[in-house]
């Protein structure tokens, strides 16, 4: 058995944006096009009136993975804390949406869930009981800007990176061992072998500043400065420079959060995986062949088959959102993305 | 994202109560790839032509219902806006807009999050005023749109 293939359909957001595809097309375009069978959902995005969707919606749904044999892999799961606006939500009030997310993803078919990485361990640990009945694995995501193993490394102290906390992966493998539990596991995502900016993101980036040469300043100086460090420069020598925290963390990337080779040790933890990326463009002398220049796939791939890896790897484009402030003219194709995407996970994983 | 397609650009129009123009209206998405509780929704930094209106003459349309204020909005916790759906966002502006092109600015904010961060008390008390950038989404930029007032409403 070797690395199978699948699809988020967050990959196509815009083109249900702009409802060219809804999820019956998106599911088509998977079996008919890519030639697989995995799917992957954001809970938020497909299923109608969430969380509390209609039975007719559910048969819907499971009649058309049924139409195509398609396999309901992961569904993406969110935890927003204001929901109630007259308290932040509860940890216990949080697991009881984790262990409903939980209930709805087993109605529609899937085998797992994703809770992002911020949701606490406790929140997972109270709602491992309904995994174990469903028969549904929690897969915690490990997101940019997350390493795999924390090692020695510094944690900033700005940002999305000073929220997370750098040994999540440990905490999950602690909690499965303690409890001896099947269904908790990762979602490694590939963002995490990201090494340096898109050149869709730095022109989007571009775009939007006040001041390009801002934008050129720490791409030209992304390895002398840490994040906090980076952060001051730019307010001493541009300012009111304008540049957003975010902008600046993306583009200062210039090293992976994670190194691929732990990808090794966590492989029996691993639920899915997303295969993040950006733009995948042709690879100079090769016709036909795609790569995404900014993210390491080879490396990791090659470790996964390595050690038996046999699960899936589900695309999950995001290059639309940095191209989406311009005319119609300048919005990317999302379904020739993923076939791009496909081509090299095919060549990769050397179906 | 969907920076230049957060608002449909023949949807402005003026509102009218009595026959009498009290406002204007125009259809938006949400800045974000999924939908949201609608409890969530905290209202907008609308500019049009130069002019700042406030969360506190904003409504918000969706779901079928009548128009709601952002104080009722946030009450709905279990309703939920749909990422297919558009909603319109009515202005209280007495008179309306005159006929001919204008000028709208736009940002959307919604107290959607990823899991617990630092600044939720902080939220709870006093949300973030719309187009300060926080609960922006993933939109954080002011929008612009050249929109042509459009026949309707009446």
């Amino acid at each position: 058995m070797s690395i199978k293939r699948g699809v988020s359909l967050y990959s196509y957001q815009q083109t249900q944006f702009f409802k060219q595809m809804n999820w019956k097309d998106m599911i088509r375009e998977v079996h008919d096009n890519l030639k697989t069978d995995g799917i992957e959902i954001i809970d938020e995005a497909i299923i109608k009136n969430y969380p509390f969707p209609s039975e007719q919606f559910i048969f819907d749904w499971n009649n058309e993975m049924a139409r195509y044999n398609m396999k309901a892999t992961t569904m993406d799961i969110y935890l927003d804390v204001h929901q109630f606006r007259d308290h932040i939500m509860t940890h216990r009030e949080a697991a009881e949406r984790l262990k409903n997310d939980i209930k709805l993803a087993a109605k529609l078919g899937f085998k797992n869930v994703r809770p992002l990485c911020l949701v606490p361990i406790d929140v997972i640990e109270m709602a491992l009981e309904t995994a174990e009945k469903y028969d549904i694995r929690i897969g915690k995501e490990i997101h940019a800007p997350l390493p795999i193993k924390k090692g020695t490394k510094v944690q900033p102290t700005k940002g999305m990176a000073a929220a997370l906390d750098f040994r999540m992966a440990d905490q999950i493998i602690e909690l499965a061992n303690r409890t001896g539990s099947k269904h908790l596991g990762l979602v490694p995502d590939f963002g995490i072998f990201q090494h340096s900016p898109s050149k869709i993101a730095i022109d989007y980036a571009k775009r939007q500043a006040k001041n390009p040469e801002v934008i050129d300043f720490i791409l030209e100086n992304r390895k002398s400065y840490d994040l906090d460090e980076m952060s001051d420069v730019l307010d001493k020598k541009y300012a009111h420079h304008g540049i957003d925290l975010s902008t600046i963390e993306r583009m200062s990337l210039h090293e992976s959060s994670a190194k691929p080779e732990d990808i090794i040790d966590i492989i029996p933890y691993i639920v899915s995986i997303h295969g993040k990326f950006y733009n995948m463009t042709e690879i100079e002398g090769k016709p036909d062949c795609y790569e995404d220049a900014a993210i390491d796939y080879e490396t990791p791939i090659k470790y996964l088959k390595e050690h038996g890896f046999n699960g899936y790897i589900n695309s999950e484009y995001e290059g639309q959102r940095d191209q989406q402030d311009r005319g119609v003219e300048f919005l990317p194709d999302e379904r020739e993305q993923v076939r791009r995407h496909h081509e090299m996970l095919s060549r990769l994983i050397g179906e | 994202m969907f920076d230049n397609y957060l608002v449909r650009k023949d949807s402005l129009e003026n509102v009218y109560k009595d026959g009498k123009a009290v406002g204007f209206k125009f259809g938006v998405r949400i800045a974000d790839y999924r939908g949201c509780f609608l409890s969530l929704h905290n209202g907008y930094y609308v500019e049009c032509d130069g002019v700042e209106y406030p969360k506190e003459v904003q409504k918000f349309e969706i779901n079928g219902n009548e128009p709601r204020d952002f104080e009722e909005i946030k009450k709905c916790v279990w309703e939920h806006w749909d990422y297919d759906d558009e909603g319109y966002v009515y202005i209280q502006k007495e008179g309306g807009l005159a006929p001919g092109e204008h000028v709208i600015k736009l940002q959307q904010s919604i107290l959607a999050q990823y899991g617990y961060m630092p600044w939720d008390e902080e939220w709870l008390k006093n949300p973030p005023t719309p187009g300060k950038g926080a609960g922006s989404g993933k939109t954080a930029n002011i929008c612009s749109f050249n929109l042509e007032l459009q026949e309707g409403g009446k």
